[in-house]
């Protein structure tokens, strides 16, 4: 036996610093809670759709199953290492192990991670279930290093698109024969009517981006050559948000970002309405806010050549 | 540094001259056969998963283009794949194997087997041959890496990394002939390079056969 | 070092066999020496420096990145000027594209170049032969190559950033077809730096996993057998059986970025027909086995030194041998839940979800076990226990947080945040950067003949897990308020500005991660050559490498060892010590209890 289970190390040095540290993080938690954003639990920004409830609902669920794994494992680890720490004349307790507590701490986790599971799956379910027919359909439509919004014009009705007609030249690989093609209304901001389920569907142009709404607590890639058309939502309140990229797209993607806004059904039309009446030839001026979309070949030139502007 | 020299060549287990082992006094007892097969076999295993990673991408690309070969609506027709000529390499090379088999039973029973070996290589070598022809070939009816989307991309990609592995076969099998000529390196006893070689030979034609079913049969 | 480890001069042991000098090499110290040396404990030294090296260069590339987080466009004090151009602008901060570089380089030299070598290089080489009694690798040669292509991989993926476009900047996910075209992501060259580094990597990998597996198979000490090896070894073995299977996939993926990048090949881009989510199958096929081979060899060395300082044996030994195998199973069939929101078919989703949930079972299981472990035990409190008990705490931090990704609504909203990058820290970090702290000094005595310096240790082990915990934590709840990674200035964001108070906590914490890691490097470089001189087996410990006396020759045991028992018999009743080695056996009065 040598000097290394010396006094210095003893356990009481452990379990002051230990405690020091409990404490420390127990305040630390302090802070964080103090960040907590207006309207909802532990710091999650407020919540703005349907499903986003639902979601929250199992984020709540599972914080506390794991809240309470965690009290009980770390604690009864903690209590262990107090009360097993070395003490002349106490050997340890010669024991290989125990068939029946390994078989109870295998089947219980099980039980409950396939509980877990299943009910998870069944909100996925749900979520991703067809969108209702009442549905506003946007056509979404990504790029390094942006965001374009396709609105149907009069029609009422998108015109209908293929991806691989995408190109540099038609944007959104529509059929310019096709008179709704001049009648679809772009926008570089995401304007929604509040309690009418969004349909949206995400194109990308070039490389992978994704739609991601912490507010919608929805995130979906969009990918160069496919339609992504599983995704609708429904705003339970008006308010300006951020539509973020959020899968690396290049030099520009932390900067990737547009404009949100939830309005209600009347501030909508009046927005909406000129815009497809001055496509569709029936109102001449000009709607209040401009629409003017850089190209994709110069917003990304931009963004690359002025990285730091915003740094 | 004998030492290293010498446990270099022990994956595929180069038997050391009886004169060398005397001389290197260092040396750590040779790693025993049976441990540089299953050593080799691990190795396969490896390459049987880079060989599944590629086959499953020319799957699923195959899967979802929809057609094969697939039509990218240009009005440019794209050549359909030589069976005929591929059919007869394909022969060659699965009867390179049985040859490279005559070589080792020659050598069990204490023969050299050196011929063996040189036909098998040069069968091997033919294959390659022939599967250069059909790249030209194919290259001029405007099938190429850069040609005809994944079709040119899986073909060449699939075909490529096998005819790699073909040629370092047909290089590791003249290894084991020279070694046989000038020095008689393996005997009754002692050819565990030789069985090794052997081994990832017969791997290579087995992927071959798997390829050729799914790139030129189906 | 290498003198010290294998050829003390004057203090040659003669070992078995006429061939066999333990004074192998002498009089060949010359730079060949160092370069070519097929003695695997030499190798495992040469695996320990390379990533320590790395292990600086990742992290100062993570401070680096902290900064501009904390203090978007002000430039990075010190480490800014060291910087690559490209990266950094003139005054020294750091620029968008170069911080998708950092990200990228920091992520893939962590886990390939540190995590992976630490665990697998250094403790595979060192402890497989010594633990089974075997005198080396099954093939030492090819261990040597090993290295060798390891390094040659570390040089290529450095040499990026010096090539015209500099170091990619895709991640180290490498996502298609950003990854995969020059117009999107403008560093095809670097790019194809990088994909041939992996590519060599996985070369060295799997030479190596070769001869793991072979080693362990074909040349245990006699009584040795599979149920009798210690668990570190079990870990290796099953993790090099994961590298053959995994490492392979992520090859051929490699190999189709480049071909893509240089020679105009489709895999990857639609307009050829080539499918963006191909390569993230790929990639996350091997992508899920990575991280459990990552947490595997450290479950296993923890697992030891837990029951070595609790002076009891491993609860469960078994359970624990069949925990790991069906992680090692498992690992292979969850990969999809790095998709669930990819565009992948959204039933798959659900599929993954559940294979998800079933694999977090096996590790239960072992958190279970190691608290059986030092329960009624005998707890010594060391630095490598320290570290032990810290890594089982921290892993199921870092393993609950992925059951909320794992239901898959609860990614629909936190994909991509920095939730996952507290996850990912709180494993890879406090699990395997925790083990791997704890096995260093464990096994010092052995590997250098010298004791570290405890001051140092304790001093390294409160910075850690003070300031781990200070910089990992709150990412938790800056993902669930919405950040993102990867993003360069999170300030950009309306919604994230409020959470820059946060940002720079991690950022002091990270600062004092850094500044914690200091003692660990001067300890291991200084107390290689001048720690005062360790007797054979300093913590009474069972197994078979204790059992030799440094320097640990050439061959390692001058009579191969027979085995008598299971690899932990601590505190036996009725035995006057508290330990049973391996090689001894029980007296007759004595019956061991079954494992
Ligand atoms: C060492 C590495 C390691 C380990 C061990 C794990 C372990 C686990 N990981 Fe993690 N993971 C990563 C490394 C690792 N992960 C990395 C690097 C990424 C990001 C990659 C990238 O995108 O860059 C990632 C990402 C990742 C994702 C994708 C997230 C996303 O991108 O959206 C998911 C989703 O399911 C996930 C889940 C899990 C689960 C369920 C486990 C489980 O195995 C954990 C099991 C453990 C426990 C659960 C704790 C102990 C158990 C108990 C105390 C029992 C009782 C518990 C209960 C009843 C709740 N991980
Ligand atoms: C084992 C793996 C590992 C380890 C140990 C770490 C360690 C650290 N990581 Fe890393 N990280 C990853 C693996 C790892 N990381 C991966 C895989 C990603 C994803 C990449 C991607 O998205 O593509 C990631 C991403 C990642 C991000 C997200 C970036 C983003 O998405 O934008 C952040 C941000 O804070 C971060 C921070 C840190 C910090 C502060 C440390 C600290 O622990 C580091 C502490 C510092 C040191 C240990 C170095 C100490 C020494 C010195 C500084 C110099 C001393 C000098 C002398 C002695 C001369 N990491
Ligand atoms: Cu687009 Cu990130
Ligand atoms: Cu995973």
């Amino acid at each position: 036996m040598t000097s290394v289970f010396n006094k210095k190390n003893s356990f009481y040095r452990f379990l002051t610093k230990g405690l020091g540290l409990f404490l420390f993080l127990l305040a630390m938690s302090g802070t964080l809670m103090a960040e907590e954003r207006a309207g909802n639990i532990y710091g999650l920004p407020p919540c703005v759709t349907t499903t986003g409830l639902q979601i929250d609902f199992i984020i709540k669920i599972i914080f506390w199953l794991t809240a309470v794994v965690f009290v009980l494992v770390q604690g009864t680890y903690t209590y262990y290492l107090i009360a097993y720490r070395r003490r002349p004349g106490v050997p340890a307790h010669y024991s290989h192990g125990n068939n029946t507590l390994e078989i109870i701490w295998t089947t219980l986790p099980t039980i409950i991670f396939l509980a877990l599971a299943i009910y998870s799956n069944r909100v996925w379910e749900e979520i991703h279930r067809p969108a209702p027919e009442n549905a506003l359909t946007i056509d979404v439509s990504s790029y390094q290093f942006g965001w374009e919004m396709r609105y149907p014009g009069v029609s009422g009705k998108l015109a209908p698109m293929d991806v691989k007609k995408i190109s540099p030249t038609n944007r959104w690989g529509t059929d310019a024969e096709d008179p709704r093609t001049a009648q679809d209304v772009i926008s570089t901001e995401l304007v929604i009517p509040v309690g009418r389920p969004v349909h949206v569907l995400l194109h990308a142009r070039d490389v992978i981006h994704s739609f991601y709404v912490p507010e919608f607590r929805l995130y979906q890639d969009c990918v160069p050559g496919r339609t992504i058309g599983w995704v609708w939502f429904q705003a339970i309140r008006t308010g300006d948000f951020q539509l973020a990229c959020n899968q690396l797209c290049g030099t520009g993607h932390y900067n990737m970002k547009a404009p949100i806004r939830v309005v209600s059904e009347e501030a909508f039309q009046e927005w909406l309405v000129p815009r497809q009446q001055k496509n569709a030839g029936i109102l001449p001026t000009a709607p209040s806010t401009p629409l003017a979309t850089p190209s994709p070949a110069k917003a990304a030139s931009l963004t690359a050549k002025s990285p730091d502007n915003t740094l | 540094m004998n030492n290293a020299a010498y446990n270099n060549a022990s994956i595929f287990h180069a038997p050391t001259a009886p004169e060398a082992i005397e001389h290197d006094h260092h040396a750590a007892p040779p790693t025993p056969p049976a441990t540089c097969k299953l050593g080799m076999c691990i190795f396969l295993c490896s390459e049987a998963l880079l060989f599944s990673g590629l086959i499953t991408a020319y799957l699923v690309l195959r899967q979802a283009a929809g057609s094969w070969p697939p039509n990218f609506g240009d009005g440019i027709e794209l050549p359909p794949m030589p069976k005929l000529l591929t059919g007869i390499n394909t022969v060659i090379l699965v009867s390179s194997s049985f040859v490279y088999h005559f070589a080792e039973v020659a050598v069990k029973k204490g023969k050299s087997g050196a011929g063996w070996m040189l036909l098998s290589a040069l069968m091997g070598a033919t294959f390659v041959g022939i599967q250069c022809i059909e790249w030209t070939e194919l290259y001029h009816e405007g099938l190429w890496f850069n040609k005809g989307g994944v079709y040119g991309s899986t073909f060449f990609t699939l075909t490529g990394f096998h005819g790699a592995h073909v040629c370092i076969g047909v290089l590791l099998i003249l290894w084991c002939f020279f070694l046989q000529v000038t020095k008689g390196t393996f005997t009754a006893k002692r050819h565990v390079a030789l069985e090794n070689v052997g081994l990832y030979w017969h791997f290579v034609d087995v992927v071959w056969v798997l390829l050729f079913t799914i790139l030129y049969l189906i | 070092m290498s003198a010290s480890l294998t050829h003390e001069s004057g203090a040659s042991v003669e070992i078995h066999g006429e061939n066999h000098h333990g004074d192998h090499g002498h009089g060949k110290h010359g730079i060949m020496h160092y370069l070519w040396n097929t003695d695997h404990k030499m190798i495992a030294l040469q695996f320990l420096w390379s990533a320590t090296l790395f292990l600086v260069l990742g992290g100062a590339m993570a401070i680096a990145m902290r900064w501009q987080l904390a203090f978007p466009g002000h430039p990075v004090p010190i480490i800014g000027h060291l910087l690559p151009h490209g990266i950094v602008n003139d005054d020294g901060a750091i620029i968008p594209s170069g911080y998708n570089v950092l990200v990228t380089m920091h992520g893939t030299i962590l886990v390939f170049f540190v995590a992976m070598p630490l665990l697998i290089g250094v403790f595979g080489n060192f402890l497989i032969p010594l633990k089974i009694g075997a005198g080396d690798m099954a093939f030492p040669a090819l261990n040597e190559l090993s290295y060798w292509l390891f390094a040659l991989s570390g040089v290529v993926m450095m040499a990026s950033f010096w090539v015209p476009g500099g170091a990619p900047g895709t991640g180290w996910t490498a996502y298609a077809p950003l990854s995969s075209f020059a117009p999107y992501n403008q560093t095809p060259m670097g790019q194809t730096f990088w994909c041939t580094a992996l590519f060599l990597n996985g070369l060295s990998s799997i030479t190596g996993a070769v001869n793991y597996i072979t080693t362990v198979i074909t040349m245990r000490a006699p009584g040795m057998t599979m149920f009798r090896m210690p668990l570190p070894v079990w870990a290796i073995f099953l993790t090099a059986i994961l590298l053959i299977l995994a490492i392979p996939v992520l090859s051929a993926a490699a190999a189709l970025i480049i071909f893509d990048l240089n020679f105009g090949t489709t895999f990857f881009k639609p307009s050829g027909y080539g499918q963006p989510l191909l390569w993230q199958h790929l990639f996350w096929f091997f992508g899920h086995p990575e991280v459990y081979i990552l947490i595997l060899p450290a479950m296993g060395l923890t697992s030891e030194i837990l029951s070595v300082f609790s002076r009891k044996p491993v609860f469960g030994y078994k359970a624990m041998v069949w925990a790991m195998i069906s992680i090692g199973f498992l690992g292979f069939i969850v990969w999809g839940h790095h998709m669930y929101v990819s565009g992948m078919n959204l039933t798959l989703s659900a599929a993954f979800s559940v294979s998800t949930m079933v694999i977090a079972v096996p590790s239960a299981i072992k958190t279970f076990n190691w608290m059986g472990t030092i329960w009624r035990g005998s707890i010594h409190y060391t630095v490598p226990m320290a570290f032990a008990v810290s890594f089982v705490s921290m892993f199921v931090i870092g393993g609950l947080s992925g059951i909320f990704m794992a239901s898959t609504p609860v990614d629909l909203f936190v994909h991509h945040t920095y939730f996952i990058v507290a996850h990912f820290h709180y494993v890879l970090f406090g699990g395997s950067m925790f083990a791997i702290f704890a096995a260093v000094y464990f096994w010092f005595p052995k590997m250098s003949g010298r004791m570290f310096n405890n001051t140092l240790g304790w001093i390294h082990f409160w910075m850690t897990l003070v300031f781990f915990n200070l910089t990992f934590f709150p990412m938790h709840n800056l993902g669930l308020g919405g950040m993102m990674r990867r993003i360069a200035d999170p300030t950009v964001y309306d919604c994230l500005r409020q959470l820059q108070p946060l940002n720079v906590v991690c950022t002091i914490g990270a600062m004092g991660l850094g500044l914690g890691t200091i003692p660990f490097i001067v300890n291991i470089v200084w107390s290689m050559f001048n720690g005062p001189k360790a007797p054979a087996n300093p913590w009474n410990s069972t197994t078979l490498e204790w059992t030799v006396s440094h320097p640990i020759p050439h061959g390692n045991f001058s009579v191969i060892p027979t085995v008598y028992h299971g690899p932990y018999e601590y505190s036996v009743p009725g035995l006057e010590k508290d330990y049973l080695p391996q090689n001894e056996k029980a007296p007759a009065h004595i019956t061991l209890e079954a494992h």
